[in-house]
């Protein structure tokens, strides 16, 4: 028997920072909002504070904040000559499922995307001609532009205590910043946090070779600080348990300490833990949704919660099952390229060297989510030129640590055995010598890689899995050899004892080992709803009183972390819902 | 280490630093200092958040507010709140109490903590 539920404006499905954003937002401005989410209630005082956390075997093998694969997953395979086979244990990426969702277990790095990504399409075809995009290569403008979502990003670094500092302030260029980074009104609301030896050294090489090295902008916060809605964020302890951990010095700005509390203590906000949405509700003729149903997993009671306004606020990939399985607008078919729901899935890459210094003590236990320096030389810097590489996009270059762990981080130099008493004896003897330099890449969305819905398997709801369809394509491949090349290039300058080597991937991706949770598009924006699922607002173009909110709603996946943008698109859409979408409900860009 | 010998440990620390004696602190500046606390202390009685609330500090056992859920280590330390047992604390808290809970490396500056303590003398009251 299904519950009906009393009538509400607005139902928010998943509350991480998206949803949490956009609950508190909308509550604040009147509107009756309640949030569904799968995961449980979790806070710092009883959760994220000793002795439950720094705990690896329980967070990082075993994966306590993210979702549960035995409920539901995603069926994958690198091309569509292939069976797909469910992925029956998370490894490649890590959706958390809790309340405050990956913005829990991340590590706080926050970018700026730039109109380098919003006009992609535009830019390439401009500089390099139509034919320099190959044909199966399937980027678009994002139909948004970087001056649009400035005032976003700067409201989203301020509200997670973002630690960085300005390299282009109103187009002035700031030592020790970013030299490629658009303009921003105000500098990050903290400084940097304090450089390790293994950062310090990398800029230093980058310098020297040219490069243009500084702090990774992190919502580790560097020193105590109150945002502006008033939450208190402590100084960042560099425990070195940031990735997979909620934080326990609350410097971490992560959602279940900032907006979700906010909206909490709102009376016209509600949350129910808990509970599964399985399907969002439409009317007869399509035009609308109407609400969505879900089910208490504790008990399995089914309920229908109508609503006048749904937020699609849940993990980038859930957000997109959810729209296959409720058949809002048409499936993507990359055979015959009809269809825009599934389209454009997009990953990352990226190349690594490990270089060992004997006599030098790294002390690779201490460190922030964000103890990095970067170079954006091959990344935002359009002076770069890709012409003669022969690539679309771009990577960035960084030098440090983010939580190296004591099970899992055993740096030995290549040839070591892989087990067995020299096995031991490397380990100990290169420990503290270690340090690595890594690029993180973008992925060029691509026909082929797509999501649709499994023909096979089904969830714990007797529900199609997600079918997802996903490999590197050549322009991947030759963007990681230029990077292993640079890569490789600086750290032979600093004269390590030994070093293993980048090697740009060519191998079919796989589900294993973990490679990033930075799951992009299915459900894409864009100018008109030929080419995208989305308009510029995070509307469906199908029913207008559907709002997707995520990663899931990129074209394609630049090299920096997703969360910046998804932080600011998420206020922008709550900025476009309470000034433009209440007042009068209807498309907010002609189709 | 035991327990018995951790308690002893404890003591002794407690004794060894009852003898030296502290710059007065300025409370001006001490109120600055306690942002470094307020992620999770707060002043008001009863209202825990991360950390226990901080009222009513001086004078009292360590681990001894109502509906906070201590370490092992801090109930038993046997320490009582002083402006030198606190001077001490927060100078290297896991040096003093071997095992707490709280995530807060330590405030080096003995001038700092003299401040931060003239603040909360006035402010947890």
């Amino acid at each position: 028997m299904v519950t009906k539920l009393k009538d509400v404006d607005v139902v928010v499905v998943g509350l991480g920072w998206t949803g949490g954003i956009l609950a508190k937002e909308l509550a604040e401005s009147g509107l009756k909002v309640v949030a569904i989410e799968r995961g449980a209630q979790r806070s710092s005082e009883n959760d994220y504070s000793l002795p439950n956390i720094r705990d690896e075997l329980r967070y990082v093998v075993r994966h306590d904040l993210m979702q549960n694969t035995a409920r539901d997953t995603l069926t994958v395979r690198n091309n569509p000559s292939q069976e797909a086979l469910p992925m029956r244990r998370l490894g490649s990426f890590l959706p958390g499922e809790v309340v405050g969702g990956s913005g829990v277990h991340w590590s706080g790095h926050t970018w700026r995307w730039t109109d380098m990504e919003f006009k992609v399409r535009s830019n390439y075809e401009e500089r390099y001609g139509k034919k320099f995009i190959p044909d199966d290569m399937t980027i678009q403008d994002w139909g948004i532009t970087y001056a649009e979502l400035e005032p976003y990003y700067e409201k989203f670094e301020y509200t997670a205590a973002v630690s960085g500092k300005a390299g282009n302030l109103g187009g002035k260029i700031q030592e020790g910043g970013n030299p490629f980074e658009a303009p921003r009104a105000k500098d990050y609301p903290l400084p940097p946090l304090t450089p390790i030896l293994a950062s310090e050294m990398f800029s230093t090489a980058a310098r020297n070779a040219g490069y243009h090295p500084f702090p990774r902008p992190s919502a580790n916060a560097s020193q105590p600080y109150t945002n502006p809605d008033g939450t208190k964020f402590g100084g960042c302890q560099y425990c070195g348990y940031c990735q997979r951990f909620g934080c326990e010095a609350n410097a971490k700005g992560s959602p279940h300490m900032t907006v979700i509390p906010i909206a909490m203590r709102n009376p016209n906000f509600e949350l129910r833990t808990n509970s599964w949405v399985t399907k969002v509700n439409k009317t007869s003729d399509g035009k609308r949704v109407t609400g969505v149903s879900y089910t208490n997993i504790l008990n399995g009671e089914e309920f229908e919660q109508p609503a006048n306004i749904v937020l699609l606020c849940a993990y980038a990939l859930n957000n997109v099952h959810l729209m296959l399985l409720s058949g809002v607008g048409q499936p993507y078919d990359p055979v015959a390229q009809t269809g825009t729901v599934g389209k454009n899935y997009c990953y990352q890459t990226g190349a690594a060297a490990t270089l060992f210094f004997e006599g030098k003590y790294f002390n690779p236990f201490m460190n922030a989510g964000g103890s990095n320096a970067t170079i954006d030389d091959f990344n935002i810097n359009w002076g770069f030129d890709r012409g003669p590489h022969g690539f679309v996009g771009a990577y960035n270059v960084g030098g440090g640590f983010n939580t190296n762990l004591p099970i899992g981080y055993r740096p030995v130099p290549s040839g070591t055995p892989q087990w067995g008493s020299e096995w031991k004896r490397a380990t100990a003897k290169w420990y503290q010598t270690a340090m690595v330099i890594n690029a993180s890449g973008s992925v060029m969305a691509n026909r082929y890689n797509c999501f649709d819905l499994d023909p096979t398997y089904k969830n714990a709801f007797g529900q199609p899995l997600m079918r997802m369809t996903f490999d590197y394509q050549a322009n991947e491949h030759k963007m990681g050899q230029h990077a292993a090349q640079v890569i490789n290039d600086i750290a032979a300058s600093m004269n390590p004892s030994k070093i293993n080597k980048a090697v740009a991937r060519t191998d079919p991706w796989t589900v294993v080992p973990y490679q990033s949770t930075h799951n992009t598009g299915g459900t894409i924006m864009g100018t008109n709803p030929r080419d995208s699922v989305v308009n510029k607002y995070l509307q469906s173009w199908d029913c207008h009183n559907l709002f997707v909110v995520g990663a899931n709603v990129f074209p394609h996946n630049a090299s920096y972390n997703p969360t910046g943008p998804v932080g600011a698109l998420a206020y922008w859409t709550a900025d476009a819902i309470k000034s433009k979408y209440v007042k009068n409900p209807g498309p907010l860009v002609a189709a | 280490m035991t327990r018995l010998a951790r308690i002893v440990a404890a003591l002794a620390a407690t004794l060894a630093i009852m003898g030296t004696a502290r710059a007065a602190g300025d409370a001006t500046r001490g109120e600055a200092h306690f942002q470094d606390c307020a992620a999770c202390h707060t002043l008001e009685a009863g209202a825990n958040g991360v950390g226990p609330s901080l009222h009513g500090i001086f004078g009292r056992k360590a681990g001894d507010v109502a509906d906070f859920r201590y370490s092992p280590a801090m109930k038993r330390s046997g320490i009582t709140w002083t402006p030198e047992t606190l001077d001490k604390f927060i100078a290297d808290p896991q040096g003093l109490v071997p095992g707490n809970r709280m995530p807060y490396a330590g405030m080096a500056k003995e001038a700092d903590r003299a401040d931060l303590i003239a603040y909360l003398q006035k402010a947890s009251k």
